[in-house]
Parts: structure tokens; C-alpha cells; sequence
């Protein structure tokens, strides 16, 4: 039911005089009765279905394929159609962040209400808006329907209007309403964060109201198809009408860890400010793909932390491909086999959705504040792929900014998973650099230590040493790598490890985790940088890791040293100044060695190269 | 601003650089360490010492006292129980404490026993820099092969002081093949490879440190022009320091004319009369230089 300024007692004097600004200037009906009302009852999808048939087969009308950026000091729009065309600019006052929907570009800013030509920037109707801030729009190609904050910030405000300015439907309501869509004349308005109520732009009423079993509050149109949704995507189908028990047509992407936790869509009930902020750069970009059963568009959804943009496969969840961008992302939207993103300096970069290669570039021509892309027909042509995923990581590792490195450690982990040599040795390049950030320096060394490839970037890296002179600041992950060359029973990596051994610069644990890998890797070359470390430490070693250090020197000599190597420890254990530490755990590995050998000790003849057997875990004390 | 805090850094490196050079002097001097000797207890009369089987037995023992005593008695006997060398090299390479290993490397010093020096270059690479010291400053007297390697090696070292030890001792034990480091070092702010280059140059060398003038703080670089300068004949040549005091005088500042001044009242009655001459004059020429 409609009727002129017939406000329910919530509106207040405030609101009144906000809404005599609208009505000043239309000639349209207000309704305010029963619609939004709480006191209705689930009809188990019937009123909704009646609205599906009425619409029979009428689809929605495609929107427009364009850019929208907020430029100058948020008081200017800049839009560039992504099919061809001129970029236009529009400058305007703007208190909030500009809305693309259908074939318009909504705004508010300067006291005002205005709609412009999406594909062209001309200026299609002005209405004062009494200081109510913008939530959303739905457009169907006549008319455009915009929800607003009510006065004060309490309910909300719908406005119907055509192309032409005229306003066809006014509705204020103390309820929250969500962002609207609009098909032949019906808008579909989520609000509560759980219905989506149809609304006859005709005669205000209310057609029809389902129930969703997940947050809503938003609905759109796109790929001729109408959906609802927030955290997951419901669509408008057969289905809808099962919607309180949860039956509906529904896709959602995976659960999976995402650095800075981004959201697919912003709460349709929310003014966003004009100027792009972290959850704009920090964000989810999937589009619904057509057909049964309902998925997401080649199988792909994305995510940005600021200039890292990430592909993920939308079934499994698996990371597909990384691009790190020039700058900072600021909007963008999914497009048919394509991401479309803009930047902060105004550059617009379509990436293939499969592969993240960068299929074309656009210029918006100036630096922006925000960036609003609505991508409905749009499908370029594919972009190259460039590199190995594992590659891709590498660059984006390699970036070193503060700021990305919530980004890089997610990143990081990642490339953990991947059974690629090129993983390997990027973990051994950040372990090492200079430049890395310290917890990324962390996380990559103890990545390293589960590895079981890359045994070749691994030994390479071991030939470093810290070396003041020519600028080597960082010794190599020695540890980690230690104990993957130890698992995958690297001999090549000996020579290597044991002058590893005696690196003053290498830390502890280091040190600790070089001289257990030479017992299972080691050989008679290592001898003598067992027997140099065997002297220093032995009755200096101080704390665990030298201890054990110590420890697995004593057993190196004693498998590799032949004679010598088991007469030095034989005397360190009848020296009272060997640590005494030491020394309990020495005598363990002797007995064993020498129960090994059939209870009397036999060294190895000199010159011995066969590869020796694995050693036996120590027996518990 | 930035011209103050480079100069600052480079003060700090000096400092830290004036210490071990100290250290290095002394040594080259074969003056004491900076630890003071241990009293002559046991110091056998006549001036000779004599290696015993006792001494050496007390090396070879378990009881650190024992050995301590023995390290003790070597020390105060200096070169002339060089016969004692290898036994505490044995010392060191079966291991012992930190304290004990550092009083080994003391004395092998003191007694300037080159046949320890390759036992004694595995401490290089200990852990505690305390022993790293002591052996740079002990292989600076020790010397041979195994010292210059192991002194090449320790300018690339963590610790300031090893690194500025090592290269005062490149200098000192004339390692002519490692200039080509000693210039990378002095690049990385080691200001004691100044001293060490001056000492070891020839040629275009000692060009190349000259040239540093004005792009390195003054009181590094000089710290190799003076060793130029003052070297025999037979090894830089009278054109050569004539070149050095030219860029010395192109400099024009107050802190060439001063250093200047004390080369003048410095050089040899005996040196030659021609770089005198050009002294005189550059110290002439820059009187009342630019600050």
C-alpha cells in the first residue's frame, strides 16, 4: 500500500523534512505498510514462486562493462568503458563511494542524489538527498532503485527512480535494508541480513519474501541471472522458494586461510566512504557461473592484499597463480575468464582467470581514490602464463615491503606445498638474503628443514660462509638444510656441512643440526673438521645445542676416524675437563658402536668410502 | 649531516681499530701482550731455559693447574723455549678449556713458534672471540704460511677487532698478495688495512691509497701515507712519496698542512734530501689551508 509522507512513527521530524526533499521534486506514491513487516510468516516459498512466474522468463538486462574511479580529492569521477569507448569524467562532491549497477553510476556528495550514463558519464538526474548517505542500487535498464541510511542513521530509505528522474516509489522503514537488484520493475531488496523481499515498484506492495539460512544482504543481477547473498551466493531459480529450509540454489568459495582475511562482499547495508580503504585492497573478487549446478566461473576465485593478487582453484581451494601488481589493488570485479582490477595510479589490468597472465591493460589517465568495476559481458582473451607458480611466489617473496608481509608468510606457505624443485631453492634465497624480512626468514628456514627436493640449491647455498669482506652478512640456513640433505641422504653435501662446523658465524642450533646430518652423511674427508670442532669444544661446549654438537662429532670420528678418530675420544672420556655432559652421552654412543661391532670396537679401515649405515636412535636413558 | 655521521662511523671504526692496531704494534715490537705476564717464579737462571720432560709432562696432563703452571713457566721464557711449541700445539689440538686454549695461544705468541701456527689457525674459526682474538694477535707473531692464510681469512671475521687485528697483521708479516683484500677492507670501513697497505704497496698501489684522500676520512688514509713515506728506498721509491706528498699538498686543508708538519719533524736526518725538499714545500703550501 502506498502513500504520500503516510510515515509509521519511527520516521522522525528530521527524516520528514529529508523526504519532503525527495518529494518536492516527484510525483511518485510512498509506501510504508506491512512491507518489511517482522510479523509475517515463512509461507514456505509461496509468495516468492508467485513472483518467479510472474517474471516468467524475463531475465535480467545486462549491465553496463565498465571503470568507475573516484579520482582528484574525491570530488571527481573518471570512467572508462572496458569494451572501447571514451573515457569521461564527471566532477562532483562525493560523500560516499559511487555505485555502478545496470546500465547507471549512482552517487551522492554535495547534498545531492545524482545518476549518471555508466558507458558515457552524462548526467541522467539530480535529487537533494537531505544528508542520507547511499547503501546500494539495483537498475534494470528503466529504473533505478538506491537504498539510503534513514535520518539520524536509524532504518532506511528506497528510492524507485527512471532514467528520466522520475521518482516511481518512495519507502522509509526503521528496518536495515540491504543493497537492492531490480528485474522488470521488481526490486529485490535483502534486508534483516535474512529476507529478500520483492517489492511491485507499481503499487509499493510487497509480492513476495523469502527466508535465507545465511547472511544476505545484498542482491544483483549479473550473467542474466539474479542473486542474493553475502557470505555465499544464493540465485534466483526454481529453487528459491526452499529457501528457509535451506534448499536453495547456493554456491559458497572454500574455507580456507587467507592473509587479512577478505571478505567477497561488503555488507550491503553499509555507506562506504568514497576513498578506498584496507578492506577494499584486502579483498575477494568470484562470479557465479551459469548453468546447473550452480559453481563459480572457471573455477576460480581471487583475492588481493594490497598489490599481491591471488587465483585460487574455487573447487579445492588451491592456490593457482600469484601476480604481484605494480601497486596497490583498489577495486575490481570477476569477469568471464578474467579478473579485472584497478590500481591506485588509475591503471586497470585484466588477468586471465586461469592462468593470471595479464591479458590487457587500460588507463583511467589519473591517480584514484577508489574503483568500482562491473564486468557482466566482458570476456577478453586469454593472458600467458608467466612462470611456475613457484616462480611467481618468488617474486612476490622477493617484493621485501612491510606491508605485504602478512601476504608473503601466507605465500610462503604455500609454497611449502608445492613438490617443485624452484620451491626450494626460493625458500634457500629468503633464508639467506639480507633483505628478507626477519619472520619470513623464520618461517622459509623452517620450511626448509621438510624438504625433499632442491638437494643441489641446498648444497650451493652451503658453499656460503659470513664473510665481512665481500658484504655476506647472513650465513645459510645451515641447520634446516642439514636436516633435509640428512633425510634425503645427500652425501654430496659432506664437505660442505663440515666446514659448517667450524663457522664461528653459523649459530648454534646451526651447528648443532650440521654435525648430526655428517654422521649419517659424513665420511673419513670429514675427519679432520670433526676433530678440529672434537678439540675446540670439548671441554668448552656450553649449552644443548653445542653439547649435542660435540656429541655428534664424537660419533663422527668414531665411525669415519678409524683408530685416531676412536683414540681421541677414548681419551676425552678419560679427561676430566671433557664436559661432563659430553662425555655421559659419548660413552652411550661408544657402547653402542661397540655392541654394533660385535662387543668389541672396530674402527673402519682407513680409506673406507662405503657409504655407512644409517645410525640407530640412541637407546632411551 | 651525512658527512658527520660517515666521519662518525669511520671514528668508530678508528677507535676500534686504534686498539688492535695497538695490540698489532705491539706484537710486530715483539712487545707483551695486553695481558700482563705471569710472575717469574719459575724462570731458571743463566737466561736460558730449558725444555724439561717435567714441563712438557705437565702439559700433557689432565689437571688444569698443572698445565696452567707449565703455560705459565713457557710464557715468561719467551722465544727461548720455543722447544716447548709443538707440545703445547698438541695442547691445543686435543682441546682444552677456553681459559687454558687462550693461555696456550698466548704463550705460543710470546714465543714466536712459528711450527704452531697451522694448530694454532684452527682457532680462527672458535666460537668464543675471546680465543679468536688471541690467536689473530698470536699468529701476527707466530708467523708463516699458516698465519697469513689464516689472517686473510679473519678480515671477512664478525668481530671488529679480529678483522682490524688481521689486517694491522697482513702488514706486519708483509702478505704483499693480500692487498687486493686489504683495499676491500678498507672500503668496508676496517680502518687499519690503511696502515697495512701503506706498509705493503708498490707502484700504482700506493696511488690508489693516495687517491683515497678526500673520498676516505683523512686520518685513515694517512695512516698509510705515513707508512709510505718513511719506508726504505728500495721499496717506494724518492718519486713515488714526492707523488704522495703532492696529493697531500693539492689537498690544501689544515689537517694536510698539520700532518704534513709532523712528517717534517719527523724524517730522518739521513733520508732523502729530495722529498724533504718537497715536504718543506708542501708544508709551505698549505700553511693556512681550508679547514
Amino acid at each position: 500500500m502506498s502513500r504520500p509522507f503516510a510515515a509509521a512513527s519511527f520516521v522522525s521530524l528530521v527524516s520528514l523534512a529529508s523526504l519532503a526533499l525527495f518529494a518536492a521534486s516527484c510525483g511518485g506514491g510512498t509506501t510504508s505498510i506491512h512491507v518489511f513487516s517482522t510479523d509475517w510468516s515463512d509461507d514456505r516459498g509461496v509468495s516468492m514462486e508467485n513472483v518467479r512466474t510472474r517474471l516468467g522468463g524475463a531475465k535480467p538486462t545486462p549491465g553496463a562493462d565498465v571503470v568507475v574511479g573516484v579520482a582528484g580529492n574525491a570530488d571527481k569521477l573518471v570512467g572508462l568503458p572496458l569494451t572501447g569507448g571514451n573515457k569521461w569524467t564527471f566532477a562532483h562532491p562525493l560523500d560516499s563511494r559511487p555505485l555502478v549497477a545496470g546500465a547507471v553510476v549512482v552517487g551522492s556528495g554535495g547534498g545531492e542524489l545524482f545518476a549518471l550514463d555508466a558507458l558515457h558519464g552524462t548526467k541522467l538526474w539530480a535529487r537533494p538527498t537531505g544528508g542520507l548517505a547511499v547503501h546500494g542500487a539495483g537498475d534494470d535498464g528503466g529504473v533505478t532503485v538506491i537504498t539510503l541510511s534513514g535520518a539520524g542513521g536509524h532504518g532506511s530509505v528506497l528510492l524507485a527512480i527512471t532514467h528520466d528522474g522520475a521518482v516511481v516509489r518512495q519507502i522509509e522503514t526503521d528496518k536495515l535494508l540491504g543493497a537492492p537488484a531490480v528485474v522488470s520493475r521488481i526490486a529485490f531488496v535483502p534486508w534483516a541480513n535474512q529476507y529478500v523481499s520483492a517489492l511491485d515498484l507499481s503499487n509499493g506492495d510487497e509480492a513476495g519474501r523469502v527466508v535465507l539460512r545465511e547472511k544476505t544482504s545484498r542482491a544483483w543481477t549479473e550473467g542474466n541471472s539474479l542473486y542474493f547473498g553475502e557470505v555465499g551466493i544464493f540465485r534466483f531459480d526454481a529453487h528459491i522458494k526452499d529457501a528457509s529450509r535451506n534448499l536453495a540454489t547456493h554456491v559458497a568459495l572454500p574455507v580456507r586461510e587467507l592473509p587479512g582475511a577478505p571478505v567477497l562482499m561488503q555488507a550491503g547495508g553499509e555507506r562506504l566512504a568514497p576513498v578506498a580503504g584496507a578492506t577494499d585492497r584486502i579483498r575477494l573478487y568470484a562470479r557465479p557461473s551459469s548453468g546447473d549446478p550452480l559453481g563459480i566461473e572457471d573455477d576460480r576465485f581471487f583475492a588481493t592484499y594490497f598489490r599481491i593478487v591471488m587465483g585460487f582453484e574455487a573447487k579445492k581451494g588451491n592456490l593457482a597463480w600469484v601476480h604481484l601488481h605494480d601497486n596497490d589493488v583498489v577495486g575490481g570485479d570477476a569477469a568471464k575468464g578474467a579478473l579485472v582490477l584497478c590500481d591506485e595510479l588509475g591503471k586497470v589490468t585484466v588477468l586471465d582467470a586461469a592462468s593470471g597472465g595479464v591479458s590487457a591493460t587500460l588507463d583511467l589517465g589519473e591517480p584514484i581514490k577508489a574503483c568500482m568495476v562491473q564486468a557482466e559481458a566482458f570476456a577478453p582473451t586469454s593472458g600467458p602464463r608467466t612462470g611456475s607458480l613457484a616462480a611467481q611466489i618468488a617474486k612476490s617473496l622477493e617484493s621485501n615491503e612491510a606491508q605485504l608481509a602478512t601476504g608473503n608468510q601466507f605465500l610462503l606457505r604455500e609454497l611449502a606445498t608445492l613438490d617443485d624443485e624452484a620451491a626450494t631453492k626460493t625458500l634457500v634465497d629468503l633464508a639467506e638474503s639480507p633483505r628478507a624480512a626477519p619472520p619470513l626468514v623464520a618461517a622459509a628456514r623452517d620450511t626448509l628443514a621438510s624438504r625433499r627436493n632442491g638437494a643441489r640449491f641446498m648444497v650451493e647455498s652451503l658453499q656460503k660462509h659470513y664473510d665481512f669482506l665481500h658484504g655476506q652478512l647472513r650465513t645459510p640456513p645451515v641447520g634446516p638444510m642439514a636436516q633435509a640433505l640428512a633425510a634425503m641422504n645427500e652425501k654430496t653435501a659432506a664437505p660442505a656441512l663440515a666446514d659448517h662446523l667450524i663457522d664461528p658465524a653459523d649459530s648454534e642450533e646451526d651447528v648443532k643440526q650440521a654435525a648430526a646430518a655428517l654422521v649419517v652423511l659424513g665420511g673419513p674427508g670429514q675427519v679432520p673438521q670433526a676433530k678440529s670442532f672434537f678439540a675446540m669444544y670439548r671441554a668448552s661446549a656450553d649449552g644443548d645445542d653445542m653439547t649435542a654438537a660435540l656429541v655428534s662429532a664424537g660419533q663422527v670420528l668414531l665411525k669415519y676416524g678409524s683408530k685416531d678418530g676412536r683414540a681421541i675420544v677414548d681419551a676425552a672420556l678419560g679427561d676430566p675437563l671433557t664436559v661432563a655432559a659430553a662425555k655421559e652421552r659419548l660413552e652411550v654412543t661408544l657402547q653402542q658402536v661397540e655392541l654394533e661391532q660385535g662387543g668389541a670396537a672396530k674402527p673402519e679401515p682407513k680409506g673406507d668410502t662405503k657409504p655407512a649405515p644409517k645410525p640407530k636412535p640412541e637407546p632411551k636413558k | 649531516m651525512r658527512r658527520i655521521s660517515v666521519v662518525f662511523a669511520w671514528a668508530m671504526g678508528i677507535a676500534l681499530g686504534l686498539a688492535a692496531a695497538h695490540a698489532g704494534a705491539q706484537a710486530s715490537q715483539g712487545a707483551a701482550e695486553v695481558k700482563p705476564k705471569p710472575k717469574a717464579a719459575a724462570l731458571p737462571t743463566g737466561g736460558t731455559f730449558t725444555v724439561t720432560p717435567a714441563l712438557l709432562q705437565k702439559l700433557k696432563s689432565s689437571d688444569e693447574a698443572q698445565i696452567r703452571a707449565a703455560l705459565d713457566d713457557l710464557r715468561l721464557a719467551g722465544k727461548s723455549a720455543q722447544a716447548a711449541a709443538p707440545a703445547i700445539g698438541d695442547l691445543l689440538e686435543r682441546g682444552t678449556t677456553t681459559a687454558l686454549a687462550e693461555a696456550a695461544l698466548d704463550t705460543l705468541g710470546d714465543m714466536e713458534a712459528e711450527v704452531a701456527s697451522e694448530r694454532m689457525a684452527v682457532y680462527v674459526h672458535h666460537r668464543d672471540v675471546a680465543l679468536r682474538r688471541a690467536a689473530v694477535k698470536a699468529l701476527i707473531r707466530t708467523k708463516g704460511p699458516a698465519a697469513a692464510k689464516a689472517l686473510r681469512r679473519a678480515l671477512g671475521d664478525a668481530d671488529p677487532m679480529v678483522r682490524g687485528v688481521a689486517a694491522t697483521g697482513l702488514g706486519t708479516l708483509k702478505v704483499k698478495d693480500a692487498v687486493p683484500e686489504l683495499f676491500m677492507a678498507l672500503e668496508n670501513k676496517i680502518a687499519e688495512a690503511a696502515a697495512a697497505i701503506g706498509q705493503l704497496c708498490t707502484g700504482t698501489d700506493c696511488d690508489q691509497l693516495a687517491a683515497k684522500l678526500g673520498r676516505l676520512p683523512f686520518d685513515v688514509v694517512t695512516g698509510g701515507l705515513d707508512q709510505i713515506l718513511f719506508r726504505p728506498t728500495a721499496e717506494v721509491s724518492d718519486d713515488e712519496k714526492v707523488k704522495v706528498i703532492g696529493k697531500l699538498r693539492e689537498l690544501g686543508t689544515q689537517e694536510s698542512n698539520k700532518f704534513l708538519k709532523d712528517v717534517q719533524t719527523r724524517w730522518p736526518k739521513g733520508g732523502s734530501a729530495r722529498v724533504r725538499q718537497s715536504i718543506d714545500q708542501a708544508v709551505l703550501a698549505t700553511a693556512g689551508g681550508a679547514q
